[in-house]
């Protein structure tokens, strides 16, 4: 796999589809985005990243110090992934650390899912995808071709956005993991239903019906009872997906409960478009935008002393 | 409407859009009348297809009706007989072998001089003397055969003598016997000699100008007698003129200077046959062959003659003798029940060959004794009312010398009096019988169903008859009219006739879907034959062997195309890659618009006969094809590429060259096969002609064997082999695991052998059940070809459903770290169950209906045998085969519509079932 020159430099931002920053509702003057688009020879000096990421220019993202001293369950090293001919992440490169919760925010469209997905290599069901760089799993490559993918999902656990239990009974869900590593023992199966239900926070809910349809539950209680199908294979690095965007907001307030008694056990990464979300419920926050990692911090200082005007911007509703 | 008087008052309030169109916030009146009309529509088109459906079902079942409609019989005539007419020839049936002795003269004067006196007064039963009666096709007229008397008597209905026709010759009679279907009648003489000749009516329509005015003055449906007939004006005004014929020959000798006792006769291929009893207690054959000389005109009798002792003395003469069908077998039954069969094959000697009693009670006294159509069933009435119907089978346990045993198929019961008179329809298996109480009545014996039952009024004659309690009522003659649409029974003083009602009088719901005893078959079977090239053929309307059939041919074909259908749906919806599946999909759709008719033809003409003449390849195919394709995958992963993502294509064409690899492989293996397992000859082995079992077995049981290897391996030796092999190379793997499938191989066909070796030894032989003789036309072909009509369907179906389940489910799954192939069976196939299900049953549904396929390749016999190497017959091509060559309103016509009704309704009950279940599984997963 060679190197794949970036995308061809779109010459004005207005012809570019909906990858361009959406032009805020509010419409304040802002300098380059808000003004219609200009013949070339007159264009002024890119000023703003987000301008220069929309021209398809490299920027350095910028990391905070405290991250990189964090022991890193995960390391994106030059991460680039294109789907067919269109690039949708650009060297991407930043530890995830263990043990704490790392939130990606960024408008829609920024790569957040995709990166997320490439974790446990989910991208490789889509036909067209390639990917350079590497990412690594406490130290191991996860991209080698020796890479055995269905042992290394079994490491990981991953909650999607719309919940989808399987249409089994509770207990069923909840074992999955280990009923298709051939696991039959039936007291080992209930031991770490009733632990990973109640490592879910969703025990003294179920455990009355276990043999009931997972179907029958709300939607919090599925999304709920889908951490604890992850749970249950003792992943090493937790991947949520957006788990609250179907739920209403006091499903969301559980999860967000459920998401703080994680941490510590396990690394979670969670994608989230909700901006108090990721101040809640995580320790680290990069904000990413079109494919580019823009700012990657501690959570209380990405919301509070970012280090980029963009991300002040974005965490203040000015874009996005 | 309310809605629409507001969208109406909104309109006055029409405002104006930003760019300045009109904004009328009304609901335009053709936008109603276009809903309205599409809402009409939709339900007139619903409606009419359930009103079709209905229609349909209705239909059948209105031309199905008559089938199980009751019989009757209704009375249009009852007279009380004055004339000499209704009385019987005294004498007409042999007196005892003493009173014969006492002289010839007596006899014939009581013969003469006492022409009232009955049988009963004479001191002989009422069945002595039944007169012989037949009855004209219109019901109008009938004969008396009094050939005692020297006369044939022609009676209107009603009583009236119209004429009186000489029969026989100045000598004195001794036996007679008329033949119901062909009106020939034999008398034999007290001298020996045997003389024939032929009753039969004879019809000819006459000018109005050649009769007088008062026969010209008939008016239609009005008769006269005229000219020794009866003349009637037809409802097309027509002058019939109806009347008798009587012919005769000169007599032959049969028993010179021996008088004869009993007589009966019979028509031969080789000439008529005349048998006959004489007071010696020799049974005496005669098979009289005339030739005309073609240059003289002349005609030269010749007669081929034999005997043999009839096994009687004096004091106990038998009393009816009856020569079958084609004069092979005589029957000779006594009073008092037993029965002696000569076989007569050989003219010049018969044999006696069996003996027995056709009678259960040792005080009961047979009565009458007569044939069915066909002059193969025996109809033997007896004093307790009872009606025995015998016929001759051929059990391979026979002891008898030509291995033919005599055995009572039917048993109809009267209510205790004694049967008096039996007549056998001239068309049907229908039988009427009089009783000595005066009742008439009617069976099917095939059905032995009793039909109809009639009783003669209380016409009291003047002084009771010293027989008994109303003696005079007791029915000395029943005749049954040739359509079968009338019955005439006489008393010794009065006549009746009924209309009969009984159009479809074989069928029953037990004869339809029971076991019936039909004529000559060893023991009760379900049979379907509904023609045949003779009048006298049984018909036998058993659905089960076409219910059978089918339920065979469904088996069958699904056992072949539903796993290749839904492995190839499960395979093209979760492994295949989408640019594959593109052009996969669409093209096993486009097989099922193969017509079958094509299909048909093809299995037929074209398939059957190469896979009868390559029967051990074919056989060997079905184990080879899926060994080469399991072990080219084990070879794939063997290969440095196959864990490249990118040369996944290369997977179908090598999935192709391993079909071929493995039908080469059958090629090269069959003939080995054959010799080694098959013992040489694959056909004979079929047949159970030779070798030993073990080698059926053995095939019967790889399936049963692979499913175990796999199990085990899947359970216990997999994860075994993966534990050790952890951190081996992937290709050191690879070799293992082939290994471990080859090994599985071999382990697979040596249980297969072990299993097949010891069922043989507990003399347990597979042929006979599930394989057996090897016909062109069978199951297996029917199975493939017919599976390769379903599959199209079942597969579109299935892979419909299977593409329908959410790929966020697919995703959960292998997020969780499952394999594709895991994904498929734990979360993909249950969550499609409801479709697959589904799908089955909609492949079901049309292996159940299918026609032209069956028609053309499964040979058509209906027959009940599971053997996947014969033939069967469906209800459907039964339909197809039979229909064009059944009459309208017939039985045959109708029963095939029973048969539409019962195709109908099986695939109702399976579709309803079906439903049930599937909306079962649906409700597991609605939810997504």
């Amino acid at each position: 796999m060679t190197q794949q020159p970036p995308a061809a430099v779109p010459q004005s931002p207005a012809s570019t589809d909906g990858d361009v920053p959406q032009q805020p509702a509010f419409s304040q003057p802002r300098p380059a985005a808000a003004k219609p688009p200009l013949p070339d020879e007159t264009r002024p000096p890119a000023t703003s990243r987000l301008h220069r990421i929309a021209l398809g220019e490299p920027i350095q993202a910028e990391i905070h110090d405290a991250v990189l001293r964090e022991d890193a369950v995960l390391e994106f090293d030059h991460f680039s992934l294109w789907y067919g001919s269109k690039q949708a992440l650009f060297d991407v490169s930043f530890p995830v650390a263990r043990g704490k919760v790392t939130a990606l925010i960024g408008p829609s469209g920024c790569g957040k899912s995709t990166l997320l997905r490439s974790i446990n290599r989910m991208n490789d069901l889509i036909d067209s995808v390639r990917y350079e760089g590497d990412i690594r799993l406490n130290g191991e490559s996860i991209l080698g071709r020796q890479v055995d993918v269905i042992e290394l999902r079994k490491r990981m656990g991953m909650v999607f956005q719309k919940p989808n239990p399987f249409p089994m009974s509770i207990f069923e869900n909840v074992v999955y993991p280990l009923r298709i590593d051939g696991i039959r023992n039936r007291r080992l199966l209930k031991e770490v239903c009733e632990q990973s239900l109640r490592g879910a926070a969703l025990w003294d809910e179920v455990k009355d019906r276990l043999h009931e349809s997972g179907l029958g539950l709300s939607g919090g209680q599925q999304q709920r009872l889908c951490i604890a199908r992850a749970i249950a294979g003792a992943p090493e690095v937790l991947l949520l997906d957006e788990p609250c965007s179907a739920l209403d907001p006091i499903a969301t307030a559980k999860i967000e409960d459920l998401i703080n008694e994680l941490r510590g056990e396990y690394s979670i990464v969670i994608v989230t478009h909700n901006m108090q979300q990721a101040s809640r419920v995580s320790d680290y926050t990069a904000l990413m935008y079109l494919g580019r990692l823009l700012e990657y911090g501690p959570t209380s200082d990405i919301f509070t002393r970012p280090h980029l005007p963009e991300t002040n911007d974005y965490i203040t509703g000015r874009f996005g | 409407m309310r809605s629409l008087e507001i969208a109406r008052g909104c309109d006055v309030n029409a405002e104006t859009s930003p760019n300045s169109r009109r904004l009328r916030r009304v609901t335009q009146p053709s936008v109603y009348v276009v809903d309205r009309l599409a809402r009409g529509l939709i339900a007139c088109g619903g409606l009419l297809t359930v009103v079709s459906v209905f229609g349909v079902l209705i239909y059948l079942c209105v031309e199905v009706m008559p089938l199980f409609r009751p019989e009757r019989i209704e009375r249009v005539a009852s007279w009380s007989a004055a004339t000499d007419a209704a009385t019987t020839d005294s004498t007409d049936a042999p007196a005892p072998l003493d009173a014969r002795r006492a002289g010839i003269t007596k006899v014939t004067a009581r013969g003469v001089a006492e022409p009232e006196a009955t049988g009963v007064e004479s001191g002989m039963s009422p069945s002595d003397s039944a007169p012989l009666v037949g009855l004209d096709d219109y019901a109008r007229m009938y004969w008396v055969f009094q050939p005692r008397r020297r006369q044939v008597l022609l009676c209107r209905v009603g009583g009236e003598l119209l004429a009186r026709h000489a029969v026989g010759v100045e000598k004195t009679v001794t036996a007679s016997t008329v033949n119901p279907w062909t009106g020939d009648f034999a008398i034999g003489y007290a001298d020996g000699t045997v003389q024939t000749g032929k009753l039969s009516f004879k019809t000819e329509f006459l000018d109005d100008s050649a009769v007088t005015a008062a026969e010209r003055a008939l008016q239609p449906g009005e008769s006269r007698p005229y000219r020794k007939g009866l003349l009637e004006r037809t409802a097309e005004h027509q002058l019939r003129h109806h009347t008798l014929v009587v012919q005769q020959k000169k007599p032959i000798v049969v028993a010179r200077d021996r008088r004869i006792l009993l007589v009966d006769q019979a028509h031969s291929t080789r000439g008529t046959v005349l048998v006959a009893v004489s007071d010696d207690g020799m049974l005496r054959y005669a098979r009289v062959t005339e030739r005309k000389n073609l240059l003289t005109g002349e005609t030269v009798t010749r007669l081929k003659q034999g005997q043999c002792p009839a096994q009687f003395d004096a004091e106990d003469s038998p009393a009816f003798l009856r020569v079958a069908g084609l004069g092979d077998n005589v029957f000779l039954v006594f009073r008092d029940g037993r029965l002696l069969r000569f076989d007569t094959r050989n003219p010049s000697s018969p044999v006696l060959v069996e003996r027995r009693s056709v009678l259960d009670t040792p005080h009961a006294r047979v009565r009458c004794v007569t044939f069915l159509i066909g002059k193969t069933s025996l109809v033997v009435g007896d004093s307790e009312g009872n009606i025995g119907v015998w016929f001759r089978i051929k059990p391979d346990d026979a002891s008898t010398p030509d291995g033919v045993v005599l055995v009572r198929g039917h048993l109809l019961h009267g209510n205790g009096n004694a049967v008096t008179a039996l007549a056998p329809s001239l068309r049907s298996r229908i039988m009427a019988a009089g009783y000595a109480d005066g009742t008439v009545r009617l069976f099917h014996v095939t059905s032995e169903q009793q039909l109809a039952e009639g009783r003669f009024t209380a016409v009291r004659t003047a002084e009771p008859a010293a027989g008994g309690p109303d003696a005079g009522a007791a029915v000395r003659a029943v005749v049954l009219a040739p359509k079968d649409d009338h019955v005439l029974a006489l008393a010794r003083d009065r006549g009746m006739l009924w209309r009969v009602h009984a159009p479809h009088p074989e069928i029953t719901w037990r004869s339809v879907f029971g076991k019936v005893w039909y004529e000559g078959y060893p023991e009760p079977e379900h049979v379907w034959q509904s023609s045949s090239g003779s009048d006298a053929f049984e018909p036998k309307y058993g659905l089960v062997p076409l219910i059978f059939g089918t339920i065979k041919a469904t088996f069958y074909s699904m056992l072949f195309g539903a796993p290749l259908a839904l492995l190839a749906a499960v395979y093209t919806s979760e492994f295949l890659h989408p640019r594959w599946k593109k052009r996969v999909k669409p093209t096993i759709e486009m097989m099922a618009s193969l017509p079958s008719v094509v299909l048909g033809f093809l299995a037929a003409l074209f398939f059957a006969p190469i896979v009868e003449r390559i029967v051990p390849e074919t056989l060997t195919a079905l184990a080879t094809v899926p060994f080469a394709v399991l072990w080219g995958a084990y070879l794939w992963q063997l290969l440095p590429i196959a864990r490249h993502g990118h040369w996944h294509w290369l997977r179908i064409p090598l999935v192709a060259i391993s079909v071929g690899v493995g039908l080469q492989l059958a090629a090269w293996l069959g003939p080995v096969v054959e010799r080694t397992l098959f013992a040489g000859d694959v056909m004979l082995w079929l047949d159970g002609q030779i070798g030993t079992g073990t080698a059926g077995w053995m095939f019967l049981s790889l399936p049963l064997s692979a499913l175990m290897a796999v199990l085990i391996g899947s359970r216990w030796v997999a994860p075994a082999v993966r534990r050790r092999l952890r951190n081996r190379p992937t290709r050191t793997y690879a070799v293992c695991v082939m290994g471990q499938f080859l090994l599985g191989s071999a382990a697979v066909i040596a249980v297969a052998w072990l299993l097949g070796a010891v069922l043989n030894q507990i003399a347990w032989d597979p042929r006979g059940t599930f394989v057996g003789t090897y016909v062109q036309r069978n199951a297996f072909v029917v199975g493939i070809v017919m599976g390769f009509a379903v599959i199209p369907i079942i597969y579109t179906v299935s892979d419909d459903a299977l593409s329908a389940v959410p790929e966020s489910l697919r995703a959960a799954s292998l997020g969780a770290g499952a394999t594709p192939w895991q994904t498929a069976l734990r979360v993909v196939v249950p969550t499609a169950m409801s479709g697959l299900f589904s799908a089955l049953m909609i492949g079901l549904g049309r292996a159940v209906g299918e026609t032209m396929i069956v028609l053309m390749a499964a040979g058509n016999t209906p027959i009940i045998d599971w053997n996947i190497f014969s033939g069967f017959r469906t209800l459907s091509a039964n339909i197809a085969v039979e229909m064009p060559e059944a009459v309208k309103g017939s039985t045959h016509f109708r029963m095939l519509f029973l048969a539409a009704l019962t195709l109908f309704l099986m695939t109702f009950v399976l579709n309803t079932i079906a439903e049930t279940i599937r909306l079962r599984f649906r409700k597991k997963a609605f939810e997504l």
